[in-house]
């Protein structure tokens, strides 16, 4: 696995990536992202509540999670696992689902775990793109597009 | 937005010279000769660019017969920032809860190691 270091700006702004450091060891985190159970106790905003949540943890397995939101509407989420790497590292796809079951645009996950004392630092990042092919080739730096057009926006309003 | 639209305004920006392009046209309207100086292109190589950010919504060209400036809009580009953002908030947000659970998982465990003390 690269590690996050060698991951210069340019890759790292187009896509999404958050990094959060968790006071729990590597392996409780690696549980609470693989084990049904545990990842609809909190996966999704403050205040959802996960009705449904059904993962096949291995390569090429799937999985499909409904989350209700307070108001009561549901959400559904689904993706296919590509990596599975105990307890290190998690690659799967993700799409929201449309409303009638098919998933929307697709992206592609990677989370990392690495030990950090006793602690525990995830990084996530999530690209965007066309297929999962694609992904090497696409995308470079459309986000930092988006930043400068977003500048454009505040300073025309 | 529909899923189709987004793939068409990703799939628009995965090329650097469109993103050069519309990165250019922040700073104002152009026509295709204007935006081909920077680029070692022919104008129908440019042209053939302006063609599919013109379909993805992410530029207007002006009906003036001659020179037809190229111009920046905001729609596109604005739903897919919103769209990347949407999922920021969604993994921040599931992360906090995320941190509760372990904070509840824990103190489970040390409570429970702290009873078999007695």
């Amino acid at each position: 696995m690269d590690t996050t270091t060698s991951i210069d700006a340019e890759e790292r702004e187009r896509e999404v990536v958050i990094t959060r450091i968790f006071d729990a060891p590597r392996h409780l985190l690696f549980q609470a992202w693989t084990e049904p159970d545990r990842a609809a106790r909190w996966w999704g905003p403050r205040g959802f509540v996960t009705t449904y949540c059904d993962m096949d943890v291995r390569p090429g397995g799937t999985f499909r999670v409904c989350m209700r939101s307070p108001e009561g509407a549901d959400h559904w989420k689904q993706g296919v696992y590509r990596e599975i790497v105990e307890p290190e590292r998690l690659v799967f796809t993700f799409a929201w689902e449309d409303g009638e079951g098919k998933p929307s645009h697709q992206t592609l996950v990677t989370v990392t775990f690495a030990e950090r004392g006793d602690k525990t630092e995830l990084t996530l990042r999530q690209a965007v793109f066309e297929t999962v092919e694609a992904r090497n080739s696409h995308h470079r730096g459309w986000t930092s597009t988006l930043q400068r057009f977003a500048e454009y926006l505040a300073e025309n309003r | 937005m529909s899923p189709d639209r987004l793939s068409t305004t990703f799939s628009a920006l995965a090329d650097p010279t469109r993103r050069a392009i519309l990165a250019r046209l922040i700073s104002g309207e152009a026509s295709v000769t204007e935006l081909a100086e920077p680029f070692e292109m022919s104008l129908p190589a440019v042209s053939k660019h302006l063609k599919v950010l013109e379909h993805a919504g992410l530029i207007t060209r002006g009906r003036e017969a001659q020179w037809r400036p190229c111009r920046l809009k905001a729609g596109p580009l604005k739903d897919a920032a919103d769209w990347l953002e949407h999922y920021r908030r969604f993994w921040e947000q599931s992360f906090d809860r995320l941190e509760d659970y372990l904070g509840e998982l824990q103190g489970k465990e040390k409570k429970d190691g702290h009873d078999d003390e007695h």
